[in-house]
């Protein structure tokens, strides 16, 4: 054979490959305009920007939470926090992510996003398991309020990691509350923002097509993510990975799809370990319902249509709510882990400082997630009073005190909680309540795993062998 | 159909299980080695005295064959019904963590060869000590004994006959095994942390495999090797074992042990093994013949329901006595 024959024939195969391999419906978009009666130039109706912009507040926010100083510059960092809640001011800097090497993001300023804010969506409803009876927006002021007191976001005297807190809460009350307690939720139903008319008026795209690009924007993942495996989606969030990345080859990563962000994060991160698939199922439920509403063509959704729609919105909000839950699952087995540590320090006895610091951040974390758990559509019941309690208001301190309350200065209330074996069995308790009540299957840390493992070497304990 | 052939005979193919195949071949390889060196046989009349067509095709042989079957079969069903070792363990798990004056992982800075070889050791002792016990009171109590006779009312004794057990008697053997485990498994991790870990050779336990690469089948042969009378203080030779299924009633309640004989010394049941020309084995049956499977399966659970009929009555006439 010819060497141009030869070449004609690998690059025959290669095309073969890759059509293969990219399918169409692998990309959430673009997807056409189908609003009756837009006579516009666009041509593509998705559209998620705001809530891209919010995960950038989010990350931003994230970083600001670590910079004060003690005190001294608690005016200034407060004033800064508040000015990406509240996103006042369209020309803030993207504090987080910026370049990284080679990761060089598209964009520098909010405004070349979207000028949006966190405030405004932030839960509007109680959170229970938090000092104050405050709802999720005064639970986020209340705490940036306090982290800027805070010396890197950390106060020993309560044992609060703000820069987790705020993280993963955040993650909770905006994102995951909006996308499940509102836009897949009654913005589905029948009445509200209807497919046959624009998300408002001027906008190429339909109520319902926005309504569900806003859910996916507040998930976090790329837009190709189905072309990538969840390892390549983790390091995209690393910051690792340009080449998964870049799905348009500029060198640079558009933050608008191409980055991986919180909820998306975490559920690659379980995925990675292989015995889970939340990130495809739940990015795949979006692209096949973003197709569903596309195919109506700017007529109003049908019954038939909007019930595989709802049910969609189900299968999303059902595995994103086991992905928050793998998360406290996850943190709950380094916190029993810490306590561990910090006893063992104690022992010998050695500095427990540090130890002290790593146990503070999984803890902020745990409850982050724990109470972004009770953000989502349904009332948590049970689930959520036991998970409240065992993990407690506050981290169990080294003199086994913990924080109990705020008073009326807004100043934490402290007694004494457990001990620490038993605070560590709440630890295993909060791990079993994951398992039992959303059937967590990656299970990271899991502190019943070891038994169980040497259980099945010891071949189990049925047996018939008689002497 | 595979998966259930598998289920019923994979014990053969599981070194975890006495009867895996390699444990019988060297088992075998060391019955032949004795008849020739110890009982001077050549190699042939060993083969024919090892395989003897009046022991293997007995009835009491062909009995244990099927009771093996019926029980694996029975087997399947009804262990997804019973109580698991993760059960047990991670109740005693729980347990510990909510004793003030335990602490969790403070062990666990001891070096791992020493934790795992710890735990080896522990789970061996731990399970042979229960099942001594468990079979000491299998002798000792009459509605277990009503269940245990299956076991003895074998006539002639071969590797198989380790299975020929009352479905019920193997539910009591289940629950010593949960315990026993659970007990370990929890103990260990709660202060060893998630250094524990099992020593073991082609999966199974190093010294359970030792065990039964010592010729642990034999026990249930008749091959009747013995051992130096100082090492039948310590570990149960194949002739005790076999001695512990004779009729004789001064053989009865001897030699409980599983693979130690330190347990029936220590307490009081140790018989060293005799030289003998045969051993009459099984049990006195009442003209009952355990050869027949209803009979194995049936006359246990009606005599036990006799045994509770009686005692019951017993009591009632106390009572009845007592108001008079």
């Amino acid at each position: 054979m010819k060497s141009k024959a030869k070449i004609a024939v690998a690059s025959a195969i290669t095309a073969l490959c890759l059509s293969s391999y990219v399918q169409a419906g692998d990309v959430y978009g673009p997807f056409p305009v189908t609003l009756k009666g837009y006579s516009g130039n666009k041509t593509n109706s998705v559209s998620y920007t705001g809530q891209i912009g919010r995960q950038v507040l989010h990350t931003s926010l994230k970083k600001l939470s670590s910079q004060g100083n003690g005190g001294a510059n608690a005016g200034r960092i407060k004033a800064e926090m508040m000015s990406y809640f509240g996103g006042t001011d369209k020309n803030k800097a993207i504090l987080a992510p910026v370049d990284k090497g080679d990761f060089n993001i598209k964009q520098e300023t909010m405004r070349d996003i979207s000028n949006t804010n966190l405030a405004g969506k932030a839960s509007k409803g109680v959170v229970n398991g938090w000092p104050g009876q405050m709802t999720g927006r005064e639970t986020l002021e209340f705490m940036i309020d306090k982290a800027a007191s805070t010396n890197k976001g950390f106060d020993p005297s309560t044992g609060y990691d703000y820069i987790q807190l705020i993280s993963k809460f955040t993650m909770g009350a905006v994102f995951y509350h909006q996308a499940c307690d509102n836009y897949l939720d009654e913005k589905m139903g029948a009445d509200k923002k209807p497919n046959n008319k624009p998300y408002k008026e001027g906008k190429h795209y339909t109520g319902k097509e926005h309504s569900w690009d806003e859910a996916f924007g507040y998930f976090g993942a790329v837009a190709h993510t189905l072309k990538l495996t969840p390892e390549q989606s983790y390091n995209v969030a690393k910051m690792k990975d340009l080449a998964a990345a870049d799905a348009n080859g500029d060198g640079l990563v558009d933050l608008k799809s191409e980055m991986t962000f919180a909820h998306a994060y975490y559920a690659s991160s379980f995925d990675k370990g292989g015995k889970t698939n939340y990130l495809e199922t739940i990015t795949k439920a979006f692209i096949d319902g973003r197709q569903i509403i596309t195919d109506a063509k700017g007529e109003a959704l049908t019954d038939a249509e909007r019930g595989k729609i709802v049910n969609l919105a189900g299968v999303i909000c059902s595995n994103w709510e086991k992905v928050i839950a793998e998360a406290v699952f996850k943190y709950a087995g380094s916190v029993y882990n810490d306590v561990t540590k910090l006893e063992e320090l104690v022992a010998s006895n050695s500095d427990t400082k540090k130890a002290f610091r790593t146990y503070a951040k999984h803890w902020g974390e745990l409850k982050g997630f724990a109470l972004s758990l009770q953000t989502g559509k349904y009332n948590l019941g049970e689930t959520g009073t036991k998970l409240n309690r065992l993990m407690g208001m506050g981290p169990l301190l080294m003199n086994a005190s913990q924080v109990t309350g705020i008073n009326s200065s807004g100043e934490f209330l402290k007694d004494e909680g457990s001990g620490w074996g038993e605070y560590k069995l709440h630890m295993l308790k909060v791990q079993k309540l994951m398992i039992d009540a959303f059937q967590v299957k990656a299970r990271n840390k899991d502190k019943l795993s070891d038994m169980s493992n040497l259980a099945e070497k010891l071949g189990g304990s049925n047996s018939s062998e008689n002497d | 159909m595979f998966d259930v052939v598998t289920d019923i005979f994979g014990h053969f193919l599981d070194p975890r299980k006495r009867v895996y195949l390699g444990y019988l071949l060297v088992s075998v390889l060391i019955a032949i080695l004795w008849l020739i060196f110890f009982r001077g046989k050549s190699f042939s009349n060993s083969i024919k005295f090892l395989f003897d067509k009046q022991i293997w095709f007995s009835k009491s042989s062909r009995a244990d064959f099927f009771v093996f079957l019926i029980n694996r079969c029975i087997s399947i069903i009804i262990s997804p019904v019973l109580i698991t070792q993760m059960v047990i363990a991670t109740a005693i798990f729980y347990w510990l963590h909510g004793v003030s004056w335990l602490q969790s992982g403070s062990l666990q800075h001891i070096p791992d060869y020493i934790i795992v070889m710890s735990f080896t050791i522990s789970i061996f002792l731990l399970d042979d000590f229960s099942k001594y016990w468990v079979h000491r009171w299998m002798h000792k109590w009459p509605i277990l004994w009503a269940l245990h006779k299956v076991h003895h009312s074998a006539e002639v004794l071969t590797p198989l006959t380790v299975y020929r057990t009352h479905p019920l008697e193997g539910i009591v053997f289940t629950i010593r095994g949960t315990f026993t485990q659970g007990i370990s498994i929890s103990s260990f991790i709660f202060f060893f942390g998630n250094s524990v870990d099992l020593l073991t050779v082609l999966g199974a336990n190093v010294f359970l495999f030792l065990f039964n690469t010592a010729g642990s089948n034999l026990r249930h042969s008749h091959i009747g090797i013995r051992y130096w009378s100082w090492l039948e203080y310590i570990f149960i030779s194949p002739a005790q074992h076999q001695l512990h299924h004779s009729i004789d009633i001064a053989h009865h309640d001897k030699n409980f042990g599983a693979a130690l004989a330190v347990w029936d010394y220590i307490f009081g049941s140790l018989h060293h093994s005799e030289e003998v020309e045969s051993l009459h084995l099984g049990i006195e049956t009442d003209d009952k013949n355990f050869n027949k499977l209803s009979t194995l399966y049936l006359s246990p659970v009606l005599e036990i329901i006799q045994i509770i009929s009686r005692r019951t009555g017993n009591i009632f006439s106390k009572l009845k006595s007592i108001k008079r």
